[in-house]
């Protein structure tokens, strides 16, 4: 493979590679939905922290499409699928001893969440 | 995979210690690991999903006690020694060689 | 594992030496290029640093249209004012007000938004800060100096997908009469992590 000359250096920087995929992909969520995170607990490459594992948030934001890390990072391909910002009370996370009113997000996949009550 | 690398909402870490007018880089090769770093990541040899999920299967006490760079110094020398580039047999041979030579 | 001063050294030393093997033997195959070694970690030494998000910041606070244009498309906002790139290709900001305050983490690994603030420091990349400020950000908040009320909100933001964070701290009070760049000298890379506050008008920025 060829080394990376000097004179490509300041585009590689300014530009870098995004995650970010134009493949058409319908979203199964929409902001306002609330949704669980699946017990998920991979041998392999995963994204989803254990924390967020079985609890329940509400969709704030639809990221767009992006390349799946679980998959890419086994070579199993780029998986291409709507990444979400999900919303999380502290308390739903952490219990009684979180602040009332705090709040924690992430970027879940949607691999990752399944709608609330199924 | 459920890592030591995955650490929200773990006790007993102890404190953050920020340092004061930290630097960028703390040592020469940590400089070197970070360009090495960018090179081989733009040079192809490997994505950076595999970078991160290397870094995640190294020894758990090793990954808390070593220095970040240490990180990626490991992960970057398992992909490449993994995808041929290099073999453990070169790097401990240099290193013999490097050893007698002054820095 | 290495327990006094002298087993770190040695420890270290060794790290060192293995680094240049490696560094040797990839440019020796031609895989890496030196000059582009020198060029990358210059970039990251001098030119790309917290002093970036600071004009971001700075001008949020003196242009209106340019803060709406940040709170809906970070990326392209942030590109106005040339900075771009690596590790900081899908950006969003989040605006503290005096009801919120936002505070940003990587709890997998050490994902940061580099345009904007460059390399992270050690404490953000290591296990203390990145497994207690998701479960006590106030305890968090408190070890580095600031005390919220209970009454305002504290949102924590993972970044575990590829998407980075950048807050938008508040403007401090008394600085009305300034101008982007004496605005941009009291913005703290802390601020713009969380941690901190933006500092008060004549009390300079560190770190």
């Amino acid at each position: 493979m060829p080394a990376l000359p000097v004179e490509e250096v300041d585009g590689l920087i300014a530009t870098g590679a995004t995650a970010r995929m134009t493949d058409a992909v319908e979203p199964r969520f929409r902001p306002g939905d609330h949704v669980t995170v699946r017990n998920l607990n991979p041998l392999t490459h995963t994204r989803l922290p254990r924390y967020a594992r079985g609890k329940t948030g509400t969709v704030e934001a639809d990221r767009g499409v992006f390349c799946f890390n679980d998959t890419n990072a086994h070579g199993q391909g780029h998986k291409p699928q709507h990444v979400y910002g999900v919303r999380f009370a502290a308390r739903d996370l952490w219990g009684e001893q979180a602040a009332a009113r705090d709040v924690l997000y992430l970027d879940l996949f949607e691999d990752y969440i399944e709608p609330h009550g199924t | 995979m459920n890592g030591v690398h995955d650490l929200g909402g773990m006790h007993g870490m102890g404190p953050i210690n920020p340092e004061p007018n930290e630097p960028v880089f703390h040592a020469p090769w940590e400089r070197t690991v970070f360009g090495l770093f960018i090179t081989t990541f733009a040079g192809g040899h490997f994505n950076v999903d595999e970078f991160r999920h290397a870094i995640e299967r190294m020894d758990p006490a090793h990954y808390l006690r070593s220095p970040y760079y240490e990180h990626w110094l490991h992960a970057m020398e398992s992909l490449l020694v993994q995808r041929g580039a290099l073999t453990p047999d070169e790097i401990d041979g240099r290193m013999a060689q490097l050893a007698k030579e002054p820095a | 594992m290495p327990d006094t001063h002298e087993d770190l050294d040695t420890r270290e030393d060794d790290v060192a030496l293995r680094v240049r093997a490696i560094e040797s033997l990839l440019i020796e195959k031609g895989l890496v290029q030196p000059a582009a070694l020198a060029a990358i970690v210059e970039t990251y030494e001098t030119k790309i640093g917290p002093h970036n998000g600071a004009q971001v910041v700075a001008r949020a606070w003196t242009d209106p249209a340019f803060k709406a244009r940040l709170l809906s498309n970070a990326t392209g906002a942030i590109a106005e004012l040339g900075f771009s790139g690596v590790q900081g290709e899908d950006m969003v900001v989040v605006e503290n007000t005096p009801t919120v305050h936002n505070m940003v983490v990587c709890t997998l690994c050490s994902c940061y938004p580099w345009p904007t603030l460059g390399l992270p420091p050690n404490w953000y990349k290591s296990a203390p800060y990145r497994a207690r400020v998701v479960i006590d950000p106030r305890g968090v908040l408190s070890e580095f100096g600031v005390d919220l009320p209970p009454e305002k909100e504290v949102r924590v933001w993972d970044s575990n997908a590829e998407l980075r964070y950048l807050v938008l701290p508040e403007r401090p009070a008394g600085t009305e009469g300034m101008d982007a760049a004496a605005l941009a000298a009291l913005v703290t890379r802390d601020a713009m992590i969380g941690t901190g506050v933006a500092a008060a008008a004549g009390a300079g920025g560190a770190p």
